[in-house]
């Protein structure tokens, strides 16, 4: 009997988890595929030539975003990593209201602050930038990028530093050789988060961005509910390469990627 | 000497100014601009004086209360089944057999896929002639399109719930899963040992494990659905529509006295989503420590 | 008050077998111990009773009734591990007292036996303390209440005390020792430490490898171990190869005087062995004397302890203090026939 409810509930997660992916893939190669067909009745690369167009603004979207997104991981690793070793390996007062203050935007909704910030944006020229959607941006990634490289640096310990310390490192090279090697996997785990949410932002782009910026999501959202399936789908595979990537690279790190995930269990 | 203890003390400081920093004033300074608005804060359209009238407009809204209840509807049928799945699927997940280390892999799929493509595949699946329908004609029990139950804008968003369960599951899943294959079999060997049957393990000695995890998790997924304006302006009706949706379509209207009344819609989510998350803190630790 | 019975039990693990075809009969109220080096199968085997493992082949019986079809929950086989594993989300009381709430029984009676098995581990009024609050021995004593309060059929100890230093391991052992005899439980405890076995068991179950060397009490071990490896294993290598005839044994180091009524093997090849307290140093040369060429002696506190050649075996012979001797030296060793024990040849 519980052998039969584990296969049964591995088949499900199996079936759970492909179904929305597979008929996307299918519907970007397919030319005729109507009701109630289960496979097109003619297929096409249409869709796939229609979004390496100019016109279609995929290509000019991708970039956007992807440049929008190296972005803010950038800002995040800058003013993220010492937050998170500050917080991980030190003890100060004020440290719980800190860590507080740090989590709150994966809390409280950032509409008010994404709607409240814009109108000074526009006093500060900062809409229609790149720098603008950046900014925006690290709000949900600054939480999210310190929650996971905290639980890093905890697990990371400070004896090799202190070793290097005493063979005549100075901070420079301790940081270089030993601290950065050292958080190097956990960090490559957070970054993807942190590219992920940068990727995957909508609402705050078309507030800030202004119609100007245009990124991938913006491009893709109003073909979702649209008629045309093919091309909804072909976008949406391109926005979804790089979770893909993400996937295949962290994927060797399952190990690690407990203990990183780990982190959210600390709130 | 003296600069050096100097820059000892401020070490700190400085490791968390930067971060500190740029939230306070982006999400601090927007809060703060934002609820001026709500109060009527409004220089460029002229308006100075700091009013109430907003809100009182808000809550005497029918149509708000219809917003809310669905907002708060779907976060907590989502979370709330989110939780459930997961928990399950971790508790099969855990365990060591042929395949687990790739089944395990699968189901984490999801974690990092944008909402925007999980939600483009669902409706793929779930509107009247999508890929279930299709199923459905071809196991003979529709035949037209029509005779597929509604489930995208809908007004029960049954699609919305369905692609936050597609989302979200694994991602409380990974978290459950993490502690059980921390805590390993023993404790629940002892426990059988001193006579507990499979149910008792799983009260009284797992869950309590996990309940922490689930929790935190549970926190994040409740506050991002609540807040979520994405997933129901996509596969939702227009009206009713959540309210995330409703302060941003009212503050895009052209008519800009209405973006006050949008910034009041937004204050009021804000303060919701705390109240109910403090709220939801609180029992909880009580249940744990009961 | 269970008579545990173990009917030819054997285990595999892909190729491994880590149990081979065990029999033992334990007696009611009985503290046997599974002695043995790591991996010789004592943990399977107590794993086995408990129903956590199911084996390969073979049966165990409780008061002469199989098991095997009987689920863990309900065979009463209780186990305490090495490592405490109290319920880190429950306070001692809940801790101590869950058998109880998991049979159903009502709050009051659970409170009245929860205080009870706190005195007899003598821990009064920890009810409300947590587990991590506790020191290694705390936490132990506690893992053992929460195992005796359920009244289990079988008490089963799986290397309890080897997380303990070593003056609180003493003490837990004679707390161990009482509690068994108060309560007159069944049990099984699982060590390496020979001594830990010696002092506590009635009967001690020897393992190598999965294959039982001898099941006896604890005296039997010293004075009439079964095999060259039962005698190592309780530091007694002092062998002597030779062959019996009757009531001596003929030895290249010369001719020994045996006492038929103590020794066991049969006339023909056999190995000699004395115990290292036993051997006798002595100067004149008279009846079952042998010699041995000294490598080196080392001051031991209470004694010297030898090291010696003997006819090729090494040989440690517990010898007076004081004793002086340079390497190389021969010496006399006096073999007093009731303490000569043969071994099989193997």
């Amino acid at each position: 009997m519980q052998r039969f409810i584990r296969w049964f509930t591995i088949i499900f997660i199996v079936v759970a988890v492909l179904a929305p992916v597979i008929p996307q893939i299918v519907w970007s190669f397919s030319f005729r595929w109507f009701f109630p067909d289960l496979l097109p009745t003619s297929w096409s690369l249409d869709s796939w030539e229609y979004v390496f167009t100019d016109s279609s603004r995929v290509g000019e979207s991708f970039l956007n975003s992807l440049y929008i997104a190296l972005l803010s991981c950038f800002m995040s690793i800058l003013v993220g990593l010492p937050a998170s070793r500050a917080i991980a390996l030190h003890e100060f007062p004020g440290k719980a209201v800190i860590e507080w203050v740090l989590m709150v935007p994966i809390i409280v909704p950032g509409l008010v602050s994404t709607l409240g910030i814009h109108q000074v944006f526009i006093r500060l020229g900062l809409t229609d930038s790149y720098i603008g959607v950046s900014l925006v941006h690290l709000i949900p990634c600054i939480p999210y990028f310190v929650l996971v490289m905290t639980s890093v640096f905890a697990n990371y310990g400070t004896l090799l530093e202190d070793s290097a310390r005493t063979l005549g490192a100075n901070p420079w090279q301790v940081f270089w050789n030993v601290t950065f090697p050292g958080i190097l996997p956990g960090m490559t785990v957070a970054l993807m988060f942190t590219f992920l949410i940068s990727w995957g932002q909508y609402v705050t782009t078309l507030l800030i961005g202004g119609g100007k910026i245009i990124t991938l999501p913006m491009v893709l959202f109003p073909f979702i509910s649209g008629v045309n399936y093919s091309n909804a789908s072909a976008i949406s595979l391109i926005f979804v390469a790089p979770a893909i990537l993400v996937l295949v690279l962290t994927s060797r790190q399952l190990g690690k990627e407990s203990s990183v995930m780990g982190g959210f269990g600390r709130l | 000497m003296r600069w050096q203890l100097l820059i000892e003390r401020l070490r700190i400081p400085l490791m968390l100014f930067p971060s500190l920093a740029v939230l306070v004033v982006l999400f601090g300074g927007g809060m703060l601009f934002g609820v001026g608005q709500s109060f009527g804060y409004f220089p460029i359209i002229g308006l100075t004086d700091l009013t109430f009238q907003y809100y009182i407009d808000v809550l005497t809204d029918p149509n708000f209360f219809l917003s809310l209840w669905l907002t708060f509807r779907i976060a907590f049928i989502s979370t709330f089944l989110s939780c459930v799945f997961a928990i399950g699927f971790a508790m099969v997940l855990r365990h060591q057999f042929r395949g687990s280390q790739l089944f395990t892999f699968i189901f984490q799929i999801p974690i990092p896929i944008p909402h925007l493509v999980a939600a483009s595949g669902i409706v793929l699946l779930v509107t009247q002639s999508g890929v279930l329908s299709r199923i459905s004609v071809e196991l003979g029990l529709t035949q037209v399109p029509r005779d597929f139950p509604v489930m995208v804008f809908d007004r029960n968003g049954i699609a919305m719930i369905l692609t936050y369960l597609w989302k979200e599951v694994p991602f409380i899943g990974i978290v459950v899963l993490a502690v059980l294959q921390g805590v390993g079999p023993q404790y629940e060997e002892i426990a059988q040992t001193l006579g507990a049957n499979r149910w008792q393990r799983f009260r009284f000695v797992l869950l309590p494990l996990i309940l922490p995890g689930v929790l935190s998790t549970s926190i994040i997924v409740f506050a991002y659905v609540f807040a979520n304006y994405e997933i129901p302006l996509l596969l939702g009706v227009r009206h009713p529509t959540t309210l995330p949706v409703l302060a941003f379509e009212n503050y895009q209207d052209p008519d800009l006295s209405l973006r006050p009344q949008a910034m009041a819609v937004s204050v009021i989510l804000a303060v919701l989503a705390i109240g109910l998350l403090v709220t939801y803190k609180r029992l909880a630790r009580l249940a744990v420590n009961r | 008050m269970t008579i545990l019975t173990i009917n030819n039990l054997t285990r595999l693990f892909d190729d491994v077998v880590a149990v081979n075809q065990l029999n033992l009969e334990i007696n009611s109220g009985e503290l046997i111990a599974f002695l043995g080096p790591s991996g010789c199968g004592k943990t399977t085997t107590l794993r086995m009773i408990t129903g956590l493992l199911l084996p390969t082949s073979g049966d165990v019986l409780f008061d002469g009734k199989s098991i095997l079809n009987v689920p863990t929950e309900k065979r009463g086989a209780v186990m305490v591990f090495q490592k405490h594993l109290l319920f880190p989300t429950m306070n001692v009381a809940q801790n101590v007292g869950f058998g109880l709430r998991m049979a159903g029984v009502n709050r009051a009676e659970i409170d009245r036996r929860v205080s009870e098995m706190l005195e007899l581990v003598r821990l009064p009024g920890y009810e409300n303390r947590r587990p991590h609050e506790l020191s290694g021995g705390q936490q132990q004593r506690i893992a053992l209440a929460r195992a005796l309060i359920v009244k289990p059929n079988i008490l089963l100890l799986d290397e309890p005390l080897a997380n303990l230093d070593a003056n609180l391991r003493l003490e837990m052992r004679e707390l161990i020792r009482s509690i068994q005899r108060e309560t007159g439980i069944t049990s099984i405890f699982v060590t390496h430490d020979q001594e830990e076995a010696v002092m506590l068991a009635d009967r001690i179950a020897l393992m190598f490898e999965g294959v039982l060397q001898q099941f006896d009490v604890p005296q039997a071990f010293y004075q009439q171990p079964s095999t060259i490896g039962v005698a190592r294993f309780f530091r007694n290598e002092n062998f002597l190869t030779g062959t019996r005839s009757g009531d001596t044994v003929n030895t290249p180091l010369g001719t020994l005087k045996i006492d038929p009524n103590i020794v066991n093997q049969p006339n023909g090849d056999v190995v000699v062995s004395v115990r290292p307290e036993d051997v006798v140093l002595t100067t004149t040369i008279n009846e079952n004397c042998i010699h041995g060429e000294l490598i080196t002696h080392v001051y031991m506190g209470t004694y010297s302890q030898l090291q010696l050649m003997v006819n090729g075996n090494r040989w440690l012979v517990n010898g007076p203090i004081r004793f002086a001797g340079n390497k190389g030296d021969t010496v006399n060793l006096h073999l007093p026939t009731e303490q000569i024990w043969l071994l099989p040849k193997e």
